[in-house]
């Protein structure tokens, strides 16, 4: 199972670590982003303790949350 | 992928290598902690540990949030899983810790709701998608995933989510260092520091560490340039005989964290007078529990759960394994009754468990020429 979830990569369900996500659509007044991994896929990303964000912007993403940016905004 | 790719180059890596080798005095010996288990994992992923000369040693530390939960911490969310009209939500690996009588998975299996979340967030969508039922969501990290649990209560108070509550194991990362550094049976000579926890926290809560104790610390990344880098920075302050609290991940940690995140946090949260480590016992002040003014929505309150605490099997070596005082391979289960697919110690559960790590990317085998 836990092969099933994790692979060989690294775990971002629990693990105290970040991934780099890109901004693709944002929901202001939610305070709430759609974020696409590398790979493509998407999820929803609470955007309240970073700047507020633009479409193209890298977030630091852990646990659903955004802890940081990884570039200026456009 | 930017941010990444630049990070991985070989020619500069083995630069980096060249620069550690000429760092180091021969005969001296070098123990360093990466406290985190993302650095554990990186290390291990990306054979950084053969660049290194023989007298440098990776000592992995306690920051994995899945291998410090004790079991008896699994056998209460277990215990509440298994109560009527309740939907039980974690991280994936949490399900694969053993308690005192089998995993939240072996619960699912027995009948339980308990379901798999990437995020607080989706946990809360399940508590609205459900309101007839009782949706509990298993908090557990350090300082990183703090802010989300946190995040996602505010947003539970603000839209008004009665059925959703949360079980709070979330941990901090200064007193177990604290406490590591005070064990007399371990001798550091410097920290590489956890990269995303100090995203929020930010560098200065480290500041104890060379004015209390004179050791090294340098803030990383999780590439592997990051950690080469890091463990560079460490020798060099060693040669240069300085202790300080150096910043290798500037492109991600501000000196001061994310004031947001601290804030949110501190409204939430609050400490607990003590809280049990796998491994390392009860350490003062090291748990998060919330905070009065967020009481209603915690489920130890709302359920009644056993809080019995459960002594660890005796044939694992986690506690050992998570102070450093051996390397997985030296645990008497190591590879052979305790595996990633059966795991017997929470060391062999998570990815970023040392165990786990070791037994993935086959380091099984630890002998290296001297310099």
């Amino acid at each position: 199972m836990g092969a099933d979830i994790c692979g060989s990569h690294h775990c971002v369900t629990c693990g105290d670590d970040g991934v780099a996500m890109q901004v693709v659509r944002i929901d202001e007044v939610r305070g709430l982003a759609l974020c696409a991994h590398e790979d493509g896929t998407k999820e929803t990303v609470e955007t309240a303790l970073v700047d507020p964000v633009a479409p193209g912007d890298t977030l630091l993403v852990h646990a659903g949350t955004a802890l940081a940016r990884l570039e200026p905004a456009a | 992928m930017k941010f990444v790719d630049e990070f991985r180059d070989a020619e500069l890596g083995r630069a980096v290598a060249g620069e550690i080798l000429s760092l180091v005095e021969p005969g001296r010996h070098y123990k360093l902690m990466e406290v985190c288990g993302g650095h554990t994992h990186s290390i291990y992923k990306y054979g950084i540990d053969d660049l290194l000369p023989a007298n440098v040693e990776l000592v992995h530390g306690p920051g994995c949030p899945v291998c410090v939960i004790p079991m008896g911490r699994v056998d209460d969310g277990i215990a509440v899983a298994h109560q009527a009209g309740v939907i039980f939500t974690c991280f994936g690996d949490m399900m694969r810790v053993p308690g005192s009588d089998g995993s939240l998975l072996d619960a699912k299996a027995a009948g339980a709701d308990i379901r798999m979340v990437y995020s607080p967030l989706d946990a809360l969508r399940i508590a609205k998608q459900n309101p007839d039922r009782e949706v509990v969501f298993f908090a557990i990290g350090f300082e990183t995933t703090a802010p989300s649990t946190a995040l996602t209560l505010k947003r539970a108070r603000a839209e008004t989510v009665p059925n959703f509550s949360v079980m709070c194991s979330h941990v901090t990362i200064v007193p177990p260092v604290r406490a590591l550094l005070e064990s007399p049976d371990l001798r550091l000579d410097g920290f590489i520091g956890p990269g995303h926890v100090s995203t929020v926290v930010g560098a200065r809560p480290f500041q104890f560490i060379p004015a209390d104790y004179g050791k090294p610390v340098v803030i990383a990344g999780f590439e592997p340039l990051d950690i080469l880098q890091a463990i560079e920075m460490i020798l060099r302050q060693l040669a240069d005989g300085r202790c300080e609290v150096e910043n290798q991940y500037k492109r991600v940690v501000p000196f001061e964290g994310n004031l947001r995140a601290l804030e949110v946090m501190a409204e939430v949260f609050e400490l607990r007078p003590h809280f049990e480590w796998r491994g390392l016992g009860f350490i003062s002040h090291s748990g998060l529990k919330l905070s009065d003014a967020y009481a209603d929505l915690d489920a130890e309150a709302r359920f009644s759960v056993p809080g019995v605490r459960v002594a660890d099997p005796k044939a694992c070596q986690c506690g050992e394994v998570l102070k450093g005082v051996i390397k997985p391979w030296e645990c008497k289960v190591f590879g052979t009754a305790c595996t990633p697919e059966r795991p017997i110690g929470t060391c062999m559960v998570s990815s970023e468990g040392a165990c786990a790590a070791y037994y993935n990317f086959g380091r099984f085998a630890r002998e290296r020429e001297v310099v």
